[in-house]
């Protein structure tokens, strides 16, 4: 690029400024459409994916008319005399509708809660630990008290519990356990109404992990009825499924993108008087058609880029300062137990690049087309 | 070669404008970063939950609890061949089960 081309780019930025303007504007609310679009699902993808690595090897659920049902708590024998098993946990956990909040809350039982943070190792009956998300809607604390309606299993009447509120886990965790309820296996066994000899599923360790599939195939055969998830598989879901979920989600921006083209075709396309007498006025000082080529692609890369970049700052600002409050609405739907939005910031650099030429690159190529047009006629008709 | 002063304007207004850019993508980098190092040490700390619990789904649709474990909850919706596919629905929860009915689940199983 000479120097020249440059120059007379930048001048003549300055002298369709408004129209300029309007074009970065339009660039950057594009970008920022697609890269927040991008931002959260890669952020949503490594999250998923770092606390599925903790996941059991295994869940095993049974099925009963298509539905998941009760486990027997006896089947843990038969899972446990399986070659490659190491422990089966049978796990009581479930949906607990909360008037009060008029939303679910999931409660889990865990016998060890050592790693919670909360000062016990094990939870007394009626002692609950509460997801961030649950606690800062009841405006509950540690120590506090708080009466739920549990179901009663022998008569099906709803009985009044009192949860003695252990502790609270902290806000930054909301995203993966904001609705959780912790308590021991007694409490939500009365809290959900599962009895003693039933549990929600099993989580089994598997050991080595690579043996995961022939222990599910194992355990299908020993409980008839059985779906097991397994942890590989699952990550692998996550995988395909964010891809599908954000892929979905920019193609619904596909129109603003090509609206934003269309736009900047019909603005480019139809060139004004003065710049067809400014294409003349360089014809016929000497400036070859290339040359014309060159100061033009010039001034639409800068507008690009610039719309570009300044969309790319806004997308991140966006997602990760602002939490997403133009996205989160659509993502979270109307629940009431709405998590803290505490993304990472996980995109690949080549990734964004990408991005930004699929915006860049045809917005450049466009604006070229009219000033070639142009370049190519005679500097004598360009004048008069 | 002497550059006019209109020239030398212009470019310095592209040097100022260059500057900025670069400077806020700068900025953007060092932030994630940060964001990146303290996001997964928040979120190594919060993977001893799923470790206590064995729950290791996100919690974005908690209104609808087909939705809360998508790979676990119901496998017979929809979506269960993809955990987390598309949402049907994220307003299942507005109406509470009835408890009776509950009961009555539970005194079915064996």
């Amino acid at each position: 690029m000479t120097r020249a081309s440059l120059v007379y780019a930048l001048g003549a930025m300055r002298r369709r400024a408004g129209r300029n303007a309007a074009i970065v504007i339009g660039l950057a609310v594009v970008v920022l459409a697609f890269a927040t679009v991008l931002f959260a699902s890669e952020g949503l993808r490594s999250t998923t994916q770092r606390y599925a690595a903790e996941a059991p090897s295994l869940t095993v659920e049974r099925l009963v008319a298509g539905r998941a049902a009760l486990v027997d708590v006896a089947d843990a024998a038969r899972l446990e005399a399986i070659p490659g098993v190491r422990a089966v946990d049978p796990r009581v956990w479930g949906y607990f509708y909360l008037g009060a909040l008029e939303a679910n809350v999931t409660v889990v039982s865990a016998t060890d809660v050592h790693e919670l943070g909360v000062g016990t190792d094990v939870l007394g009956d009626d002692e609950a630990i509460f997801g961030a998300s649950v606690a800062r809607v009841l405006g509950v604390r540690a120590g506090d008290r708080i009466a739920v309606a549990a179901t009663g299993v022998s008569d099906g009447v709803p009985v009044p519990r009192f949860l003695r509120v252990r502790g609270v886990l902290e806000r930054e965790s909301s995203l993966l356990a904001g609705d959780l309820v912790v308590v021991n296996a007694a409490t939500a066994r009365v809290l959900l109404g599962v009895p003693d000899a039933s549990a929600t599923d099993f989580a089994v360790d598997v050991f080595p992990p690579e043996e995961s599939g022939v222990v599910s195939a194992a355990i299908v055969d020993a409980i008839p009825g059985a779906r097991v998830v397994d942890r590989e598989s699952l990550g692998r879901s996550f995988e395909l499924t964010f891809d599908a979920r954000a892929g979905m989600l920019a193609a619904t921006l596909v129109p603003a993108l090509l609206a934003l083209l269309l736009l900047a075709w019909e603005r480019l396309t139809g060139l004004s008087d003065e710049e067809r007498r400014e294409i003349g006025v360089l014809k016929a000082i000497g400036w070859s058609t290339s040359d014309v080529l060159r100061a033009r692609l010039t001034e639409a890369g800068l507008v690009a880029l610039v719309g570009a970049t300044l969309g790319l700052v806004l997308a991140y600002v966006h997602a990760f300062v602002l939490g997403a409050p133009l996205l989160a609405p659509a993502l979270f739907g109307w629940s009431n137990l709405r998590p803290e939005w505490a993304l990472v910031p996980a995109t690949d650099p080549a990734e964004l690049f990408v991005l930004i030429a699929a915006i860049v690159v045809p917005f450049a190529g466009i604006s070229v087309v009219p000033a070639w047009r142009a370049a190519n006629v005679d500097p004598d008709r360009l004048l008069r | 070669v002497s550059v006019p002063s209109f020239a030398r304007a212009r470019l310095s207004a592209l040097l100022g404008v260059t500057a900025v850019l670069v400077l806020a993508l700068i900025s953007t980098g060092i932030d994630a970063r940060a964001r990146s190092v303290t996001g997964r040490a928040q979120q190594a700390h919060a993977a001893r939950i799923v470790r206590a619990t064995g729950l290791s789904e996100l919690a974005l649709s908690t209104s609808s609890t087909w939705l809360r474990h998508p790979s676990l909850a119901a496998p017979s919706a929809a979506v269960s061949d993809a955990p987390l596919g598309l949402d049907v629905d994220p307003a299942g929860a507005t109406i509470a089960r009835p408890t009776r009915e509950r009961a009555i689940e539970m005194e079915a199983v064996p």
